[in-house]
């Protein structure tokens, strides 16, 4: 028996009818698995921060999310100060953390949990907020300071990402590695449009090592942190080495070209702005 | 291409600054500072440099107007125009490169005595030392 060591958090998603059996699957698997906790539901008025914090303080040592990855983005920014173990259990795909976490969609994650594999993970932290994947920007006029010493741009369109974690999925792209103390800062150029008979070159990404960054506009631009938007003309990220303990599946450990894995892979285009930000505390 | 550890400053980037890496740089965009790793840096033959370069060991195929310090090996391609002066170990030049300054080869970058020295301009005979 392990009850009182866990508690889930349920998205307010979980209450749509479509994910009903789905739902009743993975109760029904976590108490075969016997893992048992108390159920607290996220709502549009409750503070997120103020549940975990009530689950930390009754002795709770493993907070468990259930929902999507805007369910997850919805603690994450808190929950390396709370001091609990995160699992994950991703309602339906596609989901892009669970991919890069290495846990199934479904009632398969369950098992995920119950294997207990635990990683002590690097946290990336945007003025206050922590956040797991990354950080990113379309806009050309933006710079990134490097750690002081020098500043990168695009000069033409693309993208600048901030990463933790992530990876673009390239066939040949490495994903950032999640446990070095490190954030990577990519620049990904707009793919070239196909000209009338001839294969577009595939234009190479830039890559850059950094503990802290600053991001730097001239003029308010809307930048996008794991799956929430924030505006502003001038950010602070650095990382927190070893900030978050998370249950991560087997499949993480292998290797980014395995069939396995990639079955599980889709490219996932994030809705920009899909929340006001304000809305999580 | 380049291996996956290099830090890559690909086409259409453009760096500000003193930039310093303790790996492989691979850069394709552009850059105005300094330059400085302890690895092999190569410079693709589209990049532009407008920046002082120091490297353990370089290959040069794109644009640089600025000194270039090489400890080992300095390997300039037929696309190559270098305007500045160079300190190298070793040197070979393609036929094709372009060279606008003083070269100093057989040079330690910190020792001031040099072995060999050559003026040049337009470089465009093959040679290797």
């Amino acid at each position: 028996m392990r009850q009182g060591s866990y508690a889930f958090i349920y998205d307010d998603l979980v209450s749509d009818k479509k994910y009903e059996r789905e739902l009743a699957a993975i109760e029904s698997r976590l108490a075969f698995l016997d893992i048992q906790g108390r159920v607290s539901r996220m709502a549009l008025f409750r503070s997120a921060k103020e549940l975990v914090q009530s689950m930390a303080t009754s002795g709770v040592q493993t907070v468990v999310v259930v929902g999507n990855d805007l369910s997850l983005d919805k603690v994450m920014w808190f929950l390396p100060e709370m001091g609990v173990t995160v699992g994950y259990i991703p309602l339906a795909g596609p989901s892009e953390v669970a991919s890069l976490l290495g846990i199934p969609v479904g009632a398969a994650a369950c098992d995920v949990l119950g294997a207990r594999l635990i990683e002590t993970v690097d946290m990336g932290r945007i003025d206050d907020r922590y956040f797991l994947t990354e950080v990113s920007f379309s806009d050309a006029n933006a710079q990134v300071d490097i750690e002081g010493r020098y500043r990168i741009s695009s000069t033409g369109k693309g993208t600048i990402s901030v990463r933790n974690l992530g990876r673009t999925l390239l066939d040949d792209a490495k994903e950032s590695n999640i446990q070095d103390g490190q954030l990577e800062v990519v620049v990904t150029p707009e793919a070239e449009k196909a000209k009338r008979g001839k294969a577009v070159e595939p234009v190479p990404e830039t890559r850059i090592l950094a503990r802290s960054v600053q991001i730097i506009a001239p003029n308010p631009i809307q930048i996008r942190v794991d799956d929430h938007a924030l505006q502003g003309s001038h950010f602070s990220v650095d990382i927190q080495p070893s900030a978050l303990r998370l249950i991560t599946g087997r499949r993480r450990r292998l290797p980014t070209t395995d069939p396995l894995l990639q079955s599980n892979v889709k490219r996932y285009t994030f809705p920009a702005a899909t929340r006001d930000p304000r809305s999580f505390r | 291409m380049h291996d996956s550890s290099s830090t890559v400053i690909a086409r259409g980037v453009k760096v500000e600054g003193d930039f310093t890496s303790q790996g492989n740089v691979v850069i394709e965009g552009e850059v105005r500072g300094q330059v400085k790793t302890d690895a092999l840096l190569t410079v693709g033959n589209e990049a532009k440099l407008k920046a002082d370069v120091t490297a353990s060991e370089a290959v040069v195929a794109g644009i640089v107007e600025g000194n270039l310090t090489v400890k080992k090996r300095l390997e300039l391609k037929a696309t190559a125009k270098i305007t500045g002066d160079i300190a190298c170990e070793t040197i070979v030049v393609e036929a094709g490169a372009a060279l606008n300054g003083k070269v100093s080869i057989g040079t330690a970058p910190k020792d001031a005595q040099a072995k060999a020295s050559v003026q040049t301009s337009a470089a465009s005979a093959p040679s290797a030392a």
